[in-house]
C-alpha cells in the first residue's frame, strides 16, 4: 500500500494540473460548496431560514414557509445546508421528510412516500401494502408521538406548486395536523412560480403561515466573491505552492480583464442564476489546458460561444439544397397570405419556380417528399392538424417554425447557397 | 482491433463493424441487444474495451471537434459532472460516438433508447435491470428485476442500486491499483446515457417525465452520477412551461461533403476508383441530402454501375478509363438521384403518441406504393378493378357519377369560359382539391361505380370476355366476392376504412393510391381511366 501511495504521488507531482482540474469540477458540482458563501451575513436567506427553523425546534411550535425564487437560485442548496447545521445542532430533535413535486404529485405516492421516510427514520418496518388511508393515519400518528417526544419533523416539498394540482388533500392534510397544539412540524414549501401561494384552495391558504423567502439573482459583488471563492486554489494543500500560486495569479489577472467581465456580462443577461454562472464555469474549466495548467480568458470564450447557440440557424445550415427550396417555397405561399398548405401544394409552387426560373436544381416528386420528411424530422415544419387523421403526410397541412428573417439569415450564412433562392426570398 | 473495426461504412452489416460505422441505423440493432450486453463485464465494454485516441478520432472523419468536446465535458478520471445534451440530425454519428468514447475511456455506463424503451415503465426498468445486472430470461419468465411504474418507484430503486454499483466499482478501483487487469470498467462514476430522447415527448405524462429526466441529477444528489442525453432535436424543442436549468449542449453538425467523402473513402478497396467514383456522384448528391446512409444505399448500387466497364478496359491508361467510365456512369446519375432513397430509417414524422397505428399503415402505404413503381404487381383483375373504382369515387365529385351510366365517358363535353373571375375561381378551388386531398366515399357508390365500369367492359369485350370478368350483375355471390377483395385492399392500405359520416352512420372509404399508380393499373386492364377523371 505504501508503495502505491508513493506512485500516487510521483504521479501528481508530473502533472498537478489533472487534480487541479478534479477539484475544480467537484466544487462547481457541489452546491454545498458554493452557498456556503453566503451563510456567514445576518441578512442572508441562509440566516433567515435557519431561525425560523431553530425557534421551531427550541420552542415546539408549528410552521410554513414557502422559498421562492427563479430555477438554479440555489433554494434547495440553502435549505440542504441549513438543515445539515440544524441536524449536527441538534442531532436527536430533527427528522426530515423529502418530497418532490415531480415525483409525487398525486396523493397515494406522496403518502406513501413520507410513510416509507418515517419509517427509515424511525426505524420502523414499512408496508409496501398499506392503503392511502393507513399512510395518512400513520402520517398523523408519527406527527403526534413525535410531539410529544419534542422532536420536529421538517417536511421539504420541492416543486411546490405542482402539490397544488388536483385535490390537494395532501397540503390539506398536513397543515390541518399542524393546527393541533400536541405537533411539531414545518412545511418548507419550494418553487420557482412566485404566485405559488396563490394557487391554494381556500381551506388550505387560511392555514398556511405566509411567510415567503425570495432568492434574488446574485448581485456584481456577490459574483465577484463567488468566482473568487470557486476558481482559486487553496495554498495550503497537497499542490505544489509554486504552482498554485501562480495559478491562482494568473486567475486574478483573468478576472481583473475587461474582456472577461464583458463575456461574464453577456452570460449573465441571459442567464442570471447561481447554477447558471456554475454551468457556465463547469463548461469554462473543462476547456482548462492541462499541459499549461492554467485558465485563460480563452477558455471562458469557447465555452460561452458553445453555451449559446442558435439551433435553427443550425438546422437551416444543416438542410441541403433541395430542403432549402422547399422552405423557401413554404415561405413564398406564407407571403402569397395562402396560410394553410400541405406538400402538394408547395410542390405546385416549386414547380411555377422551375417553369419561370429555370433553376438547376429540379427533382422529382419522390425527392421532395424525402427531403419534405427531412424537414419534418428536423423540426423545421411540423403538421397543423394535431389529432390523427387518415391522410397521408402529403396531404396533411403543414406549417414553418422559424421566421422569415431567421430563414433570411440562416440561409445568408450557408455555405454554397445559390443565388436563386436569395432572390426566391425577397420576392 | 482498431483496424477491424474501422469498417466499410457503406456494406454495413455485421454487428461488429456498426460500433465503428457512422450512421444511427445499424446502430438499431445494436441497441436492441446492448441492455444484455453489460452483464458480460460490469457496466462497459469489457474485453473489447481500450480504444486508444488516435484510433478513436481516425474511426470518425468529420467529428474530430465534438469527441474532443465530450471528452472534456467527461473530464479527467473520477470527476463529478454536468448533465450534457448531444443533438443533431439523423445518421450524424451521435450514438456510435458515444459508445466509441466510452470504450476509449473503459468507464462504467448504462445505456438505454428511448427506441426500445417506448414508455417511462420500460425505460425505467431497463436502466435498473442494467445496473442491477439483470438479465431476462425464460427463467425469470423475461421479467425485470424489479417492478417500476412511477417516477417516486424509480428514484427509491435507482438510488439504492447506484450505490451498490459504486461501492463495487470503488472497491474495484482500490485492487486495480495495485495490479491492472483488463476488462474491468476505470475509476468511480457511472453514466447513464438515454438516447433518442425526443420520442420520449410524445409519451403520456410527457410533461412530467421530462423535467424529470433532467432534474434527475438534482434529485438523485450523486456526484458519481453523470446523464448524457442524446436527441435528434435540438434542446429549444424541449421548452415546457415546468422549465430546467438547461444541459450542456454538443451539437453534431450534419457532415460536409469533404467529410463524406472522407467517410465513403475508409476501407474501399480501390482508393483510387473510388475516390474518382465520388468525383462524379457526390456532389450533385449532396444537393438532395446529407445523409450517409441514405447516401451510401445510393452509392452501392452505383458503383457496381461504374465498375461494370472495368472488366474491359485493362491495359488502358489511367486517364482514358476515367473518361470512358464517367461517358458509362453519367446517364445513370440522374434517374438515380430522382429515383427514391429505398432504406427508411425510423418513422420520420414524430407526432401524438395515438397516432402510432395510422403512422405504420402509411409508411406501409408509400412503402408498397415505392415496390409498385419498380416491379410489375400481382393482383386478381376484379382487385384491379376495385382500386380503379375506388380511385375515381375519391376523385370525382359524386354529382358526375351519372356519366357512368353511358357507355363511354369520352363523350363528355364540359365547356367553360375562361374569365378573370372563374380563372379565379379556379384557382381557389385548386388550391382546395389540394388541401383536402382524396375524398372520402360511402360503400354504395363504390360498389355502383365497379359494377357500371365491369359492365363497360364487358359490353367492349363482347363474347371473348375473359372468364374473370363473366360477373351477374347483383348477384349476392359477387357482392361477398367483392367485399372479401376490399377488405384486403383496406389491409393492404391501398384504401383506408375512414370514420364512419355523422349523418349516415355508414362507414366511409378513401382511397390512397396515387395517380400515376392507379393509370398503371388500369393500363394492365386497359381500361380507359383518364377518360373518366374528373379535370378542373
Amino acid at each position: 500500500m505504501g508503495r502505491d501511495k508513493e506512485k500516487e504521488k510521483q504521479r501528481q507531482k508530473r502533472n498537478p494540473s489533472e487534480e487541479v482540474l478534479n477539484l475544480l469540477r467537484s466544487r462547481l458540482c457541489n452546491p454545498n460548496f458554493i452557498f456556503r458563501l453566503f451563510s456567514d451575513s445576518p441578512e442572508s436567506n441562509y440566516s433567515k431560514l435557519r431561525f425560523i427553523i431553530s425557534s421551531s425546534i427550541t420552542e415546539a411550535s408549528n410552521n410554513s414557509i414557502l422559498l421562492l425564487g427563479p430555477r438554479g437560485s440555489g433554494k434547495v442548496a440553502v435549505l440542504d445546508l441549513v438543515l445539515g447545521d440544524l441536524l449536527q445542532e441538534y442531532p436527536d430533535a430533527i427528522s426530515v421528510i423529502k418530497l418532490n413535486g415531480l415525483l409525487h404529485n398525486d396523493d397515494i405516492s406522496a403518502f406513501k412516500e413520507i410513510a416509507r421516510q418515517l419509517c427509515v427514520e424511525h426505524q420502523l418496518l414499512f408496508s409496501k401494502m398499506a392503503s392511502f388511508d393507513d399512510n395518512s393515519q400513520f402520517m398523523i400518528a408519527m406527527l403526534r408521538e413525535c410531539g410529544l417526544a419534542h422532536k420536529t419533523i421538517a417536511f421539504v416539498l420541492d416543486e411546490f406548486d405542482l402539490f397544488a394540482q388536483g385535490k390537494q388533500k395532501l397540503l390539506y392534510s398536513l397543515l390541518d395536523a399542524m393546527q393541533s397544539v400536541t405537533s411539531q412540524a414545518v412545511v418548507i414549501g419550494v418553487s420557482c412560480r412566485m404566485d405559488a401561494d396563490q394557487l391554494l384552495e381556500k381551506r388550505v391558504r387560511s392555514r398556511f403561515s405566509h411567510r415567503k423567502l425570495l432568492f434574488l439573482p446574485p448581485s456584481k459583488e456577490d459574483i465577484e466573491r463567488l468566482l473568487d471563492h470557486l476558481l482559486a486554489l487553496p495554498l495550503d494543500s497537497s499542490l505544489p505552492h509554486k504552482y498554485a500560486a501562480e495559478f491562482n495569479g494568473k486567475l486574478k489577472a483573468t478576472l481583473a480583464d475587461a474582456r472577461f467581465k464583458q463575456i461574464i456580462d453577456t452570460y449573465l443577461n441571459s442567464n442570471f442564476t447561481v447554477n447558471h454562472l456554475m454551468r457556465f464555469l463547469f463548461q469554462a474549466v473543462s476547456y482548462m489546458d492541462l499541459e499549461s495548467g492554467f485558465l485563460s480568458l480563452e477558455n471562458f470564450k469557447t465555452a460561452l460561444s458553445s453555451i449559446q447557440r442558435q439551433p435553427k440557424m443550425e438546422c437551416i445550415r444543416d438542410c441541403s439544397i433541395a430542403e432549402l427550396y422547399l422552405l423557401v417555397c413554404m415561405r413564398r405561399l406564407e407571403v402569397k397570405e395562402q396560410n394553410s398548405y400541405n406538400f402538394h401544394s408547395v410542390m405546385t409552387e416549386y414547380k411555377s419556380i422551375h417553369d419561370s426560373f429555370k433553376t438547376s436544381d429540379y427533382y422529382s416528386r419522390n425527392v421532395c417528399l424525402r427531403a419534405f420528411e427531412h424537414l419534418l424530422q428536423r423540426e423545421i415544419i411540423r403538421f397543423t392538424d394535431t389529432r390523427g387523421s387518415s391522410q397521408s403526410i402529403d396531404f396533411r397541412p403543414v406549417k414553418l417554425l422559424i421566421s422569415s428573417a431567421e430563414l433570411h439569415e440562416g440561409l445568408k450564412s450557408y455555405h454554397s447557397c445559390p443565388a436563386m433562392l436569395l432572390k426566391l426570398m425577397d420576392h | 482491433m482498431a483496424k477491424e473495426e474501422s469498417s466499410q461504412v457503406p456494406k454495413r452489416t455485421t454487428r461488429s463493424s456498426s460500433s465503428a460505422a457512422v450512421s444511427n441505423i445499424v446502430d438499431e440493432s445494436e441497441k436492441a441487444s446492448k441492455p444484455h450486453k453489460p452483464t458480460v463485464s460490469e457496466h462497459g465494454f469489457g474485453e473489447e474495451a481500450g480504444l486508444s485516441l488516435d484510433d478513436l478520432l481516425s474511426n470518425f472523419p468529420g467529428r474530430r471537434n465534438q469527441m474532443i468536446e465530450i471528452l472534456r465535458l467527461l473530464g479527467p478520471l473520477n470527476s463529478p459532472n454536468f448533465p450534457v445534451f448531444i443533438y443533431g440530425g439523423v445518421s450524424t454519428g451521435k450514438t456510435s460516438v458515444i459508445l466509441q468514447v466510452f470504450r476509449h475511456l473503459n468507464r462504467p455506463f448504462v445505456y438505454s433508447s428511448c427506441i426500445t424503451c417506448y414508455n417511462s415503465r420500460i425505460l425505467f426498468e431497463s436502466v435498473l435491470n442494467q445496473l442491477l445486472l439483470h438479465r431476462k430470461s425464460s427463467g425469470n419468465g423475461y421479467s425485470s428485476a424489479k417492478r417500476c411504474e412511477k417516477p417516486s418507484d424509480f428514484v427509491n430503486f435507482l438510488r439504492e442500486a447506484l450505490v451498490n454499483v459504486i461501492d463495487n466499482l470503488k472497491r474495484n478501483s482500490g485492487k486495480l491499483n495495485s495490479n491492472k487487469c483488463h476488462g474491468r470498467p476505470n475509476g468511480n462514476v457511472i453514466y447513464l446515457v438515454f438516447d433518442n430522447l425526443e420520442l420520449a415527448r410524445g409519451w403520456d405524462k410527457s410533461s412530467t417525465i421530462l423535467p424529470f429526466l433532467f432534474n434527475l441529477q438534482d434529485i438523485l444528489k450523486m456526484p458519481e452520477v453523470g446523464l448524457i442525453f442524446v436527441s435528434n432535436s435540438s434542446p429549444d424543442t424541449y421548452y415546457s412551461n415546468m422549465g430546467y436549468i438547461d444541459p450542456i449542449p454538443v451539437y453534431f453538425p450534419d457532415y460536409t461533403e469533404d467529410d463524406l467523402r472522407q467517410i465513403f473513402l475508409t476501407n474501399q478497396a480501390d482508393h483510387k476508383l473510388y475516390s474518382s467514383f465520388l468525383d462524379i456522384v457526390l456532389r450533385p448528391f449532396c444537393r438532395v441530402t446529407r445523409r450517409v446512409d441514405e447516401l451510401s444505399t445510393a452509392f452501392s448500387s452505383l458503383f457496381n454501375k461504374y465498375c461494370e466497364p472495368l472488366s474491359d478496359l485493362r491495359g488502358v491508361p489511367k486517364e482514358e478509363m476515367n473518361r470512358r467510365l464517367f461517358k458509362h456512369i453519367q446517364p445513370h446519375i440522374v434517374p438515380s438521384l430522382n429515383d427514391t432513397f429505398r432504406v427508411r430509417s425510423q418513422p420520420s414524422f414524430k407526432d401524438e403518441a395515438n397516432q402510432q397505428t395510422r403512422r405504420k399503415s402509411s409508411i406501409k402505404a408509400s412503402g408498397s406504393r415505392e415496390d409498385f413503381d419498380k416491379s410489375d404487381f400481382h393482383m386478381s383483375t376484379s382487385a384491379k378493378y376495385l382500386l380503379i373504382s375506388a380511385f375515381l369515387a375519391s376523385r370525382n365529385p359524386a354529382t358526375l357519377d351519372s356519366l357512368f351510366d353511358s357507355t363511354g365517358g369520352s363523350n363528355r363535353k364540359r365547356k367553360r369560359k375562361a374569365s378573370v373571375k372563374s380563372m379565379e375561381q379556379e384557382e381557389i378551388t385548386e388550391q382546395e382539391l389540394l388541401m383536402k386531398g382524396p375524398g372520402t366515399f360511402p360503400l354504395e357508390r363504390l360498389l355502383a361505380i365497379f359494377q357500371c365500369i365491369t359492365s363497360f367492359v364487358e359490353d367492349s369485350l363482347g363474347e371473348e370476355g375473359t372468364s374473370e370478368l363473366r360477373i351477374e350483375g347483383g348477384g349476392s355471390g359477387l357482392m361477398s366476392d367483392v367485399l372479401l377483395q376490399l377488405s384486403s385492399l383496406c389491409n393492404a392500405n391501398f384504401i383506408i376504412k375512414g370514420g364512419s359520416c355523422p349523418i349516415e352512420g355508414s362507414t366511409r372509404y378513401r382511397s390512397t393510391v396515387s395517380e400515376d399508380l392507379a393509370l398503371k393499373v388500369a393500363r394492365s386492364v386497359e381500361f380507359p381511366l383518364s377518360n373518366y377523371l374528373y379535370r378542373r
